[in-house]
């Protein structure tokens, strides 16, 4: 029948192109090496992390739209976000599932983190993995902190006062670091130049270094198991 | 051979962990599709909490930052809450307290550096929960005293009783929590160490549910925010209305000032004309407003120099209110009426008519602390009854004071008599027909009181 001829057709066709990638790509060994691995049986905990990972390209999908329209400076930063809330079609959307994803990945990364206490995952061989993760954890704050100051409001302003205050409150230190912080010894157009540049750039650069390491250690030695009282 | 690690794991042990997993693995599952599938269902829930969050809950709008309003009470963002307060906490300690700097790098400091070493302190093979019973009490502690401390995050601390019920319950309960586990029962057995991390999160979540019984939170006093170019126009209108019109007149074309104490026949510039609107651009109208024209008579509006004066938003919303209604290069939106228009034979009430318009021509100067021979115009008792000449305005009386004044008219009083009213200008010519509608009709209060009166009464007629 014509349709079948057609689908064969497909199929070769389809075939010629999986193998013309395959031998150059090596998507078979990438699909055994990736995919096929054999893993401990799974449970909803051993979700979180990859739940991390989803959270984080979320972040960053949404994070990437809302710099089209976002300004950095004292003047427009405010003005800026008043227009991806009433002006943008849909700029609500993606703001919303912006800021209430920052909240849930702190959230999922620190579960994240207490669920591999709690099962002792961190112990031999996986200690590297458990580092790589504090430095995760760390950055992900680091995120959250950069990006409470960006939208330049009130409670923005007041709570990065305080808390540049805070670490300028160290010992000998202390005043080096809050004018590192704020670009000066007030809160200033220089600062919020400087946390946009560290939560769009910076962070999240080492952040998806660290992510890789953190993938390449669980691939390498595999998920870990739930422990039993023989462990 | 027997190599010793330098963690103390032997490559014995190694060795048994690697084929206890094998084993595992024998007895597992795929990543594909097995894991992959848990995964993906997480990622769309999560997803969909979020689009859901975002829709129906959406992110709180805050005004605009204020460098110069130094009475805003800062709050870091949820997840950092519980640091805040446990500063709030430690900074009470006697000694200890007054250095700062204990509490908010020392501690952090080590707290990271615990996570850091954890896999090398807590180094020997054991993995099942029945073995690490100390480490995971010391955790489980301190995740309750984190959601404890953000719970009371809102409380104030001070030598009240829900301050001493909160450093009880988040800093003394725990404290000692840790010195028993780690100093005091010195290999103690399972059942002590749970029974002990047990009792301590019992009481922390005990103290704390007695805080926020306890505390009665004040009404907040939160700055409304407006959006959308339609709100922020109005609320500068109404923002313009008491703060300007005294001395710019109610569509800023004052240009000779009146009835403004030590300002009487100043010359100035109308502020709606293209002379002001075109040289100056926004971030200049608001200095203006903020810094004020000191030496020409302008007080200045920043909370910086003014403690009862207008936040940066409220600032910036006169701008967006000054560009759209006299500014020719923006598009004038439409606007909701002065007030709601009225049918013929209709009667107009103080609630729905007058208010708006006495606060939109007259609030300015007839509020506290202007000059005005007493008369406040701020609410319905007020315009009735106050002013050194009061009554202004009586039921029926169409040559009242007020009446006579807001025709153009001179009144004559006690002393020399009153120029008309708003010095600054003159009312239209609608709005002097629905003050007369008002006085004619008996002064209704409420639109109910106004429906209530027979509406056979004829419109007043000049
Ligand atoms: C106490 C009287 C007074 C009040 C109230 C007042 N102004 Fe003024 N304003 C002045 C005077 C006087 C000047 C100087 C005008 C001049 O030099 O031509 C001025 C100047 C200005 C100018 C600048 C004109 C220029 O050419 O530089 C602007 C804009 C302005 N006012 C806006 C406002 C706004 C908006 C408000 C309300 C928040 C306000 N003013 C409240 C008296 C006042
Ligand atoms: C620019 C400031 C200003 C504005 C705007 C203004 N007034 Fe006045 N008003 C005054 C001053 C000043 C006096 C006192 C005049 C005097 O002592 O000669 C006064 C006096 C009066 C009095 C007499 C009060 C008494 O007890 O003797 C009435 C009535 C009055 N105003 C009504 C109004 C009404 C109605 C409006 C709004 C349509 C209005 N005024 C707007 C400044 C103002
Ligand atoms: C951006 C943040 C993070 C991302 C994207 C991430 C991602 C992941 C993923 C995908 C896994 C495998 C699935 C799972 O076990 O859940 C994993 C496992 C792991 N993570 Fe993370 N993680 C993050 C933060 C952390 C943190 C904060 C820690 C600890 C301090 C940590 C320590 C570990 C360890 C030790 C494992 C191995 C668990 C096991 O084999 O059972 N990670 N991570």
């Amino acid at each position: 029948m014509h349709s079948i001829g057609m689908w064969q057709k497909l199929r070769t066709a389809y075939t010629t192109v999986y193998q013309w990638l395959d031998e150059r790509l090596g998507l078979g060994e990438m699909y055994t090496n990736l995919l096929d691995r054999p893993e401990p049986l799974g449970n909803w905990w051993n979700t979180l992390g990859s739940a991390s990972l989803f959270l984080f390209i979320l972040q960053a999908a949404t994070g990437i739209f809302l710099t089209v329209y976002y300004t950095p400076s004292p003047d427009h930063a405010y003005d800026s976000i008043n227009y991806i809330m009433t002006g943008v079609a849909f700029g609500w959307l993606v703001r919303g599932i912006h800021h209430w994803g920052a909240t849930l990945m702190v959230l999922v990364v620190f579960i994240h983190m207490l669920r591999v206490f709690v099962t002792a995952s961190y112990k031999y061989p996986r200690e590297l993995t458990w580092l790589v993760g504090v430095g995760l954890l760390l950055l992900t704050l680091g995120m959250g902190f950069t990006g409470y100051l960006l939208p330049w409001n009130q409670k923005a302003y007041w709570a990065t006062t305080v808390a540049t205050q805070i670490a300028g409150s160290m010992p000998f230190v202390g005043d080096f670091i809050l004018k590192a912080l704020r670009g000066g010894p007030d809160l200033s157009a220089l600062t919020l130049q400087r946390f946009f540049a560290a939560h769009i750039w910076i962070l999240p650069a080492v952040l998806i270094a660290l992510i890789g390491i953190h993938l390449y250690l669980i691939i390498k030695h595999g998920e870990s198991h739930f422990p039993t009282k023989e462990d | 051979m027997k190599s010793t690690h330098k963690f103390g794991m032997n490559n014995e042990t190694k060795e048994k962990i690697k084929k206890r997993y094998d084993q595992i693995l024998t007895r597992g599952e795929r990543f594909w599709p097995d894991s992959i599938f848990k995964d993906a269902v997480m990622a769309l829930a999560i997803f969909l909490v979020l689009v859901l969050l975002a829709s129906f809950v959406g992110v709180p709008v805050e005004p605009k930052a204020d460098p110069s309003d130094t009475s805003y009470i800062p709050r870091p963002e949820w997840y950092f809450l519980f640091l805040f307060k446990f500063l709030a906490l430690y900074g009470q300690i006697p000694l200890l307290g007054k250095i700062e700097w204990l509490a908010t790098v020392i501690i952090p400091t080590i707290a990271i550096l615990l996570l850091v070493v954890m896999p090398f302190i807590d180094h020997k093979s054991e993995r099942h929960y029945s073995k690490r019973v100390l480490p995971i009490s010391i955790m489980g502690i301190l995740v309750v005293s984190m959601v404890t401390l953000t719970l009371m995050s809102d409380v104030p601390t001070g030598p009240t009783l829900v301050g001493a019920l909160q450093t009880i319950g988040g800093l003394v309960i725990p404290s000692l929590a840790y010195i028993l586990l780690l100093f005091v029962f010195k290999n103690m057995s399972n059942k002590t160490m749970i029974w002990t991390a047990g009792i301590t999160a019992a009481l922390m979540i005990g103290f704390c549910g007695a805080v926020l019984a306890l505390y009665q939170a004040p009404p907040s006093t939160t700055e409304t925010v407006a959006t959308t170019v339609v709100e922020q126009i109005q609320a500068g209108q109404q923002l313009y209305s008491v703060n300007c019109v005294e001395c710019h007149g109610d569509d800023g074309k004052t240009t000779t000032i009146k009835g403004v104490k030590g300002l009487e026949g100043k010359q100035i510039f109308a502020i709606n004309s293209k002379d002001v609107l075109n040289t100056l651009d926004d971030p200049a109208l608001e200095g203006v407003i903020a810094y004020g024209r000191p030496d020409a008579g302008m007080n200045p509006f920043g909370k910086a120099y003014n403690a009862q004066g207008l936040s940066k938003s409220e600032m910036g919303y006169i701008v967006v209110f000054m560009r759209y209604m006299w500014d020719d290069r923006f598009e004038k939106p439409t606007l909701k009426p002065l007030y709601p228009p009225l049918a013929a034979g209709e009667i107009p009430s103080y609630e729905a008519q007058i208010k708006p318009i006495v606060d939109r021509y007259c609030v300015s100067c007839h509020r506290p602390q202007k000059v005005n021979r007493s008369y406040l115009m701020d609410t319905y008792d007020h315009i009735l009854k106050s002013g050194d000449d009061a009554p202004n305005v009586t039921a029926g009386d169409m040559n009242s004071i007020l009446m006579q004044l807001i025709q153009g008219q001179r009144a004559v009083v006690s002393g020399d008599g009153i120029d008309a009213m708003p010095p600054n200008g003159k009312l239209p010519a609608d709005v002097v027909d629905v003050f007369k509608r008002w006085v004619a009709a008996g002064m209704p209060n409420t639109a109910a009181d106004a429906k209530a009166l027979p509406t056979a009464v004829p419109t007043a007629k000049p």
